[in-house]
């Protein structure tokens, strides 16, 4: 058997062995730096798909935040709405309640109106005496309409003098008898209409300025006046209702003056059947 | 429902009425009349009463001595009380207050006054 060094035509084996272990080195040294090469690519690119997967994260976490802030601005603007309609029907709500509270507060002072009226016509028909209906008047006049100082005047039968079967909160001198002609009362009584303060303070009128004067009719002959001077300090005006009183005085004081009158003057004898048969209309 | 009671002390009647009215619009109201404080307190002997509403200008017992009389009454020491005056009554008004008295209304009477003032009282709402 022959050594590898017995061939003349080859390189030396030594030599040989010095390039291919040269090469193999260089082989092994470039595939090492290849692998490394690779190896830092490999590290790279996984540093590089970790930023792109946190990226991505980012992006799909923003996503979601877009959703969900388009959802909950969507929500606002739907809460918005059902408040602007909930507001909406409050108002409503409220306008109606506010419209009946005035209502009931208009009801109930037409209640109480009407019950004055009743309980004027009532209080006037109940006087069995000129006495009695005189205080009632008095009352009256006092309680439902805040007349301060005032007179029930009765016309003297020549019609030119106004005397007071009562008076209140002046000098009873002072209003005693007044001359129908010369007097603010008087020209009212003459005229036969309702006069009443409408502009100034009904409380500052005077014996010159009467806040309201209210003639007394019977059938078309008028017997006298209630003169209203000037009304309680906390009631400074007329209102409508006041006027609905002075009328139903106009036509009621007059008769019940009259006929508490003849009832006394009768002494209370009550009229039999016989009386009342065959007067009828 | 609760039904309350009212005794009005007026020696007045036709402030009764005026008063009886105007009560008539406070749902389940009971109201009683008496006509003077003598007669005021001859009906609180036998009935308990929810709110008092007296005048103070009375004859034979005035509203001061009523007043006076049911606060030292154990059964209705607590009953509200509401008393008429006139405007120009402060030292009655204030003399009704310190015995007890809860509230009170000037005359000439208005009757959203009086039912807004019972109803306060007795703790009514609305328009009860």
């Amino acid at each position: 058997m022959k050594g590898p060094s017995s061939t003349p035509s080859d390189v030396p084996y030594e030599d040989l062995k010095k390039e291919r272990d040269a090469f193999v080195q260089q082989f092994f040294r470039k595939g090492a730096q290849l692998t490394e090469e690779l190896l830092r690519e490999n590290e790279r690119l996984r540093e590089r798909i970790d930023e792109l997967t946190q990226e991505a994260q980012v992006l799909r976490h923003h996503l979601a935040s877009d959703n969900a802030m388009r959802e909950l601005l969507g929500k606002i603007e739907s809460l918005e709405k059902e408040k602007r309609e909930l507001l909406s029907r409050t108002s409503a709500s409220q306008a109606a309640s506010d419209q009946y509270s005035e209502r009931y507060s208009e009801v109930e002072g037409e209640l109480a109106h009407l019950a004055n009226l009743h309980i004027a016509t009532s209080e006037l028909v109940r006087g069995r005496s000129v006495r009695q209906v005189l205080r009632i008047l008095k009352e009256l006049l006092a309680q439902l309409l805040g007349a301060g100082a005032f007179a029930v005047y009765h016309v003297t039968p020549d019609g030119s003098e106004l005397v007071a079967l009562t008076s209140e909160g002046l000098p009873a001198s002072s209003v005693a008898r007044l001359i129908v002609a010369e007097s603010a009362v008087g020209r009212a009584f003459l005229r036969g209409e309702i006069k009443q303060e409408s502009v100034g303070d009904t409380s500052k009128g005077t014996l010159a300025t009467p806040s309201a004067v209210i003639p007394l009719d019977l059938d078309g002959t008028r017997i006298g006046a209630i003169a209203i001077f000037a009304t309680l300090p906390q009631k400074t005006e007329w209102v409508p209702a006041d006027t609905e009183l002075f009328r139903v005085l106009s036509q009621h004081a007059a008769a019940a003056l009259v006929h508490a009158k003849l009832y006394s003057d009768a002494r209370g004898a009550l009229p039999g059947l016989s009386a009342y048969v065959d007067q009828q209309d | 429902m609760a039904e309350y009671t009212c005794l009005i002390v007026e020696d007045s009647p036709m402030m009764r009425q005026l008063l009886v009215f105007a009560l008539a619009r406070v749902k389940n109201l009971r109201v009683t009349e008496a006509d003077d404080g003598v007669d005021g307190l001859r009906k609180l002997a036998t009935a308990k009463y929810d709110v008092i509403i007296t005048d103070i200008n009375m004859p034979i017992m005035d509203g001061l001595k009523l007043v006076k009389r049911v606060r030292s009454d154990p059964v209705h020491k607590d009953t509200p009380i509401i008393i008429i005056t006139t405007e120009g009554s402060q030292e009655d008004r204030q003399r009704a207050l310190q015995l007890g008295a809860n509230a009170y209304i000037t005359k000439p009477i208005q009757a959203p006054q009086v039912i807004a003032k019972v109803r306060e009282l007795l703790k009514i709402d609305g328009n009860g």
